[in-house]
């Protein structure tokens, strides 16, 4: 009996695989994202780039290639430490009789701290950071935030857009008012709008650590499109013969909505999904960068880029580069992804 | 077509209604204390009472939201929190200089993405074509931060084509010395993501029934291309951009940002970095305003592209 | 009288890059000086690509056997370079598709679209070349033609974008015009007149038609000759009387036989696998049961939708006027209209899928229409309905077995899922499916079997009452009797009411012992099928009649 109910979904997950499978671009690019995946998943669990905040080089240390490279401001550093003693205020200090205890508590702190190495693999940053660290956790950080508020969003516009589109009428009314109202806003200025109210109102302690201000302010202005979408799915199965006839054999509206309707339309849905996780990196790599998104002490793409812009000026341009080309293959291969999917789920070209 | 104008800019006042709630609950319920802002930190507690009591913050909240819904009406926003300058003022002094490089950016990207798509439709399945749309989604893949970063350095600094940031009070000065190497950085960037999408339109109509019948007339394929499916896949064409108008007025705030350019989108910015509340919120109504009239003259002008769409 | 087209071995595949599909297998026949050929097949049989590939009018991914010849007056259009087809294209050889609304330009007006085929193989000015699209758009018979240059194709019927397709493809006196299902869109009085269109205009231009139809009868009234084709060869082809008087080949016989027929009502209508097998065809005669006491009542049923005009405005659209009608236990009424007649607003409204503006619809005695949604949960048990299109009706996310079971579980019908899933393996079973159809999804099964798995469905609840709208007409012919005949056993053995709903004549009048004729939501006629088809009343139910294909017996009577 569980062998004729329970079947799986079959024909549309296993023959989506199928057919990705047969489509080169769509296997390379589905690999690509699954190593990032596992990068991120390393990343998480702390057994790859942990110690990205640790200062293990030099400033501005030349990547490994390019080791003979002359590096000025490691240099200057150096000289600026060496040089500047602390002036000798024994006699007025009152807590100068301390001061050899402090010294012999330095002398073990120091004797603990590593020495800086001059090169690291892809260079280091201003603090002497490993850049290519910084670039593994900012993948983790800024593919998270896409994701994550991608789903918000999709949950936010499937659900609105669902009810939308199976009522119709006051509820559609309704719901076609809200997104007037959010689609009226220009997209950039509902962003700042939340930027300026999340940073400085009372809310601004509770997500002052972690990603959950750039997640809320993305799905919150973000959903308007998977809502459109829904909406219109659900007008045009809604008086489908297939829905018609589940009306005819007594399922209820929930069950007409979300266990006939819904699968039917999931692949509209996912392949806005992935659509809006690529336009969510994107923005909030520039909020970032503008200092609108991840908080100080975390590394995102976009705080990278931030750093990048003053060392490139310098001739520093490794930071640059390695935050562009991770997002860069991340953001094509789920961009070709996305593309093979939308083929291979789309009816027509079975 | 006049019932039609005047039905719809009815309509926009429960939309605009929205849009005012939106943003005073926004700032009520989440915002900080303006007072506490206004008042910086270290303030008595008299002193930030007292602005309290200037701005209306002790009564309660319907009162504080007719306070604000008669700003709006009468174009009142007082003054910038921070910089003491008049609200109306900010918004008529940085939009020339916004709308100095938006409005090329539009016309540029439009008068080179439609072509290109064009020219790749034609082409469709060659490597011509798929060549061109890996360079497509390979360049959208790269943040518009980093072109301009590079773009900058490359030509302002590195080169020296032109210059690295600046503004002057010389509109022609503007748009010839400081605005290319923004305008067309932008254009650039945008290119790739419009000649995509205007493809799409345009193989769209490629397969669609009254080709056939084209070809079945004896017409040469660019032929068709040319007088059949470019007044049809101009429908979608024009519907795209009319959706990228109101990005005229904001959307060029990163360029401002480094350029160093007076616009409309670095001072939002810079109010959002003071928490600069009134200056937040003017813009974004009027802003809202506008966006909404300009989605009404697309639609009329969307009549005329389109025999089959009737104003009613 | 010598050839104008032959084709002669023509292999046509369409290659994806899953796998390489031959749609047309060694396809060969001649089209004639001044005269019409039909091609004749159901879906499936190539008959639109044979001849869509005179004209190299084929999807990207087709591709043509190079041994394949189709010679236009000695020359082989399928290596003639593309320059040269064109300038025959629109000019020695035109075309006419199925969809008149999709087939023109949508933001170009009738003028132009007229006018452009002219200045492209004559020098004309465009006030001549508009000059003379009037004078093509009068002989296709639109009225006002001048004023109708500026028009755009949506403001035209359905009927009249046909003419305009017809007046674009003659307007250069093609010496042949390709037909491809040029009335199948339309409804069935159009089609008519269209058809009397195409005939009359080969005549006084002496072309040729190359008539590509799935409707045998429609042939027989028109064509010289006959090609009968069945997946991708051709089955039989000869002079329209004798393919009609002496068919050599099974399948035309059965294609001849299993439409029902105006003058008879035999027990079963013979299907396409009793020609193949040589299975005896009975002409037994159907018996009906007695009118009984009604078990539907729908009285004086009334829709009216509001369409929103302006803010405060709306004005009312009346779908269903006033429909009155009885069925008894094991009886049929008939609702027979064209598009837009409202009869599919009917069904919606007994079925209360959509709520009435006003009327009754009682289940003995109980009115549907007044009762809770929750008391209306055991009367959907007892009252179901089977829909037209068979590749909608069926959620392609689902296995079959679960589309059976469902409507069991949710009315608490069979004790547990073990026996549902019997009874639904059993209901399969009765309507004719492999044994294996419960795990399968729908997209696995042809039309033909998918609609009797939406029986099966609607048949799982046990209803009294079974309303079926245009169960048949998304189906190929010989696949139609084959259904027809199920529903006739499954009505018989369960004594169930239809109420059938069909824009087929031929069909209703099989089907049915009462019918209801309507048109704009209004019944124009009712009465027994006999009596209607013997002496209908109304003008419109005449026209309707007039409007049946009668095959080549209808050749007699123009």
């Amino acid at each position: 009996m569980a062998a004729v109910l329970d079947v799986t979904p079959e024909n549309a997950w296993t023959a989506l695989w199928r057919r990705l499978h047969q489509d080169r671009v769509g296997a390379v690019s589905l690999g690509i994202v699954a190593a990032y995946l596992v990068m991120i998943l390393f990343a998480m669990a702390g057994w790859l780039a942990g110690g990205w905040s640790v200062e293990v080089g030099v400033p501005y240390a030349n990547p490994s290639f390019l080791g003979e490279r002359p590096n000025l401001e490691a240099a200057l550093q150096k000289r600026s430490q060496r040089q500047g003693k602390v002036p000798d205020l024994r006699d007025i200090d009152p807590l100068a009789p301390r001061y050899d205890e402090w010294a012999k508590r330095t002398q073990e702190l120091k004797s603990t701290e590593p020495e800086r190495s001059l090169t690291l693999p892809w260079g280091g940053d201003r603090w002497g950071r490993d850049v290519l660290d910084k670039a593994i956790k900012g993948s983790q950080v800024s593919i998270a935030v896409g994701v994550v508020a991608a789903l918000c969003a999709t949950l936010i516009g499937t659900l609105l857009g669902a009810l939308a589109g199976f009522y119709g009428r006051w509820v559609s009314d309704l719901l076609e008012w809200l997104y007037n109202v959010f689609t009226s806003i220009p997209a950039i200025l509902l962003i700042f709008t939340l930027a300026a109210v999340l940073r400085s109102g009372p809310f601004a302690s509770v997500f002052a650590s972690g990603i959950w201000t750039v997640v809320i302010i993305l799905a919150f202005t973000g959903w308007t499109g998977m809502y459109r979408l829904v909406r219109a799915e659900y007008m045009k199965h809604r008086s489908r013969e297939y829905v018609l006839a589940a009306q005819a054999i007594g399922a209820s509206a929930a069950s007409r909505m979300f266990v006939h309707i819904l699968p039917n339309v999931s692949h509209v849905i996912l392949v806005q999904l992935s659509l809006l996780v690529v336009a969510f990196i994107k923005v909030e790599v520039v909020l970032s960068f503008l200092g609108l998104g991840v908080p100080i002490d975390m590394v995102s793409w976009g705080t990278m880029l931030a750093e990048a812009q003053n060392e490139l000026i310098i001739g520093k341009w490794w930071q640059l580069a390695a935050a562009t080309v991770f997002m860069a293959i991340f953001l094509t291969a789920f961009s070709m992804l996305t593309d093979s999917l939308r083929d291979a789920l789309d009816p027509k070209l079975r | 077509m006049a019932g039609y104008i005047l039905r719809r800019l009815w309509q926009i006042v429960p939309t605009l209604a929205g849009v005012v709630l939106l943003i005073f609950f926004l700032f009520k319920l989440f915002g900080g204390d303006p007072a506490q802002i206004l008042a910086g930190q270290i303030a008595s507690q008299e002193q930030i009472d007292a602005i309290r009591r200037e701005l209306g913050l002790d009564q309660p909240w319907y009162v504080q939201l007719g306070i604000f819904v008669r700003e709006i009406l009468t174009f009142d926003w007082g003054k910038s929190w921070i910089t003491r300058e008049q609200v109306s003022h900010i918004f008529l002094s940085r939009l020339p200089a916004t709308l100095t490089i938006t409005i090329p950016i539009l016309l540029l990207e439009a008068a080179l993405a439609i072509p290109t798509a064009m020219l790749v439709a034609y082409y469709r399945g060659t490597l011509l074509d798929r060549s061109v749309m890996a360079i497509c989604v390979a360049a959208m893949s790269i943040s518009f931060l980093v072109y301009i970063i590079v773009g900058q350095y490359v030509f302002g600094f590195h080169l020296g084509w032109f210059p690295v940031q600046g503004w002057s009070d010389s509109f022609w000065r503007n748009l010839f010395t400081y605005a290319p190497l923004p305008i067309l950085l932008a254009a650039l960037v945008g290119l790739a993501p419009q000649t995509r999408l205007y493809r799409s339109f345009f193989l769209d109509e490629t397969k669609s029934d009254y080709v056939r019948t084209a070809r079945a007339k004896g017409l040469s394929e660019p032929a068709i291309l040319r007088k059949h499916v470019l007044r049809n896949a101009l429908v979608p064409v024009v519907t795209n951009i009319s959706l990228l108008i109101p990005g005229v007025f904001v959307g060029s705030f990163l360029l401002e940002i480094f350029f160093s350019i007076p616009g409309l989108g670095r001072e939002i910015y810079l109010a959002v970095n003071r928490s600069d509340y009134p200056v937040i919120q003017a813009v974004t109504i009027y802003l809202s305003v506008l966006t909404m009239l300009i989605n009404l003259a697309a639609d009329v002008l969307y009549s005329f592209v389109d025999p089959r769409i009737q104003l009613r | 009288m010598s050839a104008i087209v032959a084709v002669s071995n023509l292999r046509v595949s369409f290659v994806t890059r899953q796998r390489t599909l031959e749609a047309v297998r060694g396809v060969s026949f001649e089209v004639r000086e001044d005269s019409t050929l039909a091609l004749v097949g159901e879906s499936g049989s190539g008959k639109t690509v044979s001849a869509m590939s005179i004209l190299r009018l084929l999807p990207e991914n087709a591709v043509v056997d190079p041994a394949s010849r189709i010679e236009y007056r000695g020359e082989n259009l399928l290596t003639a370079p593309a320059e040269r087809l064109r300038s025959l294209r629109g000019r020695d050889i035109s075309a006419v598709f199925q969809e008149p609304m999709s087939s023109l330009n949508p933001v170009l007006t009738v003028g132009e679209q007229v006018a452009e085929v002219l200045r492209l193989h004559r020098r004309l000015s465009v006030r001549q070349a508009l000059e003379r699209a009037a004078e093509l758009l009068n002989e296709v018979g639109i009225p006002e033609p001048r004023a109708r240059l500026r028009a755009y194709p949506h403001e035209l019927s359905g009927g009249q974008q046909q003419r305009v397709m017809i007046a674009i493809a003659i307007a250069n006196e093609p010496k042949l015009l390709i037909a491809d299902e040029p009335t199948t869109a339309l409804d069935v009085t159009v089609q008519r007149q269209v058809l009397e269109l195409i005939a009359r205009l080969r005549q006084r231009h002496r072309m040729s038609v190359l008539f590509i139809s799935h409707d045998l009868g429609l042939v027989g009234e028109l064509a010289d000759d006959v090609v009968v084709m069945r997946d991708g060869i051709v089955r039989e082809s000869g002079p329209v009387e004798r393919i009609f008087h002496a068919p050599q080949d099974p399948y035309t016989r059965a294609l001849l036989a299993c439409r029902p027929r105006l003058d008879a009502r035999p027990r079963r209508l013979p299907v396409i696998d009793d020609f193949m097998r040589g299975a005896p065809i009975t002409d037994a005669p159907l018996s009906r049961p007695p009118a009984g006491e009604p078990l539907v009542q729908a009285k004086h049923l009334r829709k009216e939708f509001r369409l929103r005009t302006g803010l405060f405005r709306s004005k009312s659209l009346v779908a269903v006027g006033d429909v009155s009608f009885d069925v008894a236990r094991g009886r049929t009424v008939g609702l027979v209209g064209e598009s837009g007649s409202g009869k599919t607003t009917v069904a919606m409204l007994a079925m209360r899928l959509l709520d009435a503006t006003g009327g009754e619809a009682r289940l003995e005695g109980t009115d549907l229409l007044s009762l809770t949604p929750r008391q209306m949960m055991t009367y959907r048990r007892r009252i179901q309905i089977v829909f037209q299109n068979p590749y909608a009706s069926l959620n392609p996310r689902r296995s079959i077995g679960r589309t059976v079971v469902e409507p069991m579980r949710i009315h608490g019908l069979g004790g547990n899922d073990a026996e549902r899933v019997e009874r639904a393996r059993k209901l399969l079973e009765r309507v004719g499916l492999p044994s294996d159809a419960m795990q399968r999804y729908p997209h696995e099964f042809s039309g033909g079997q998918r609609q009797r798995i939406a029986i099966a469905r609607a048949l799982a609840v046990e209803p009294e009452v079974l309303i079926c709208d245009e169960p048949v007409s998304a189906l190929d012919v010989s696949v139609q009797a084959t259904v027809l005949n199920l529903l006739l056993d499954l009505q018989e053995s369960l004594g169930l009411a239809y109420l059938f709903i069909s824009h087929d004549l031929a069909v209703v009048k099989y089907m049915s012992d009462e019918v209801l004729v309507m048109r704009s939501g209004e019944v124009v006629e009712r009465g027994t099928p006999e009596a209607i088809f013997r002496s209908p009343q109304h003008e419109y139910t005449r026209k309707l009649l007039d409007a049946i294909p009668r095959g080549i017996e209808g050749r007699h009577h123009q």
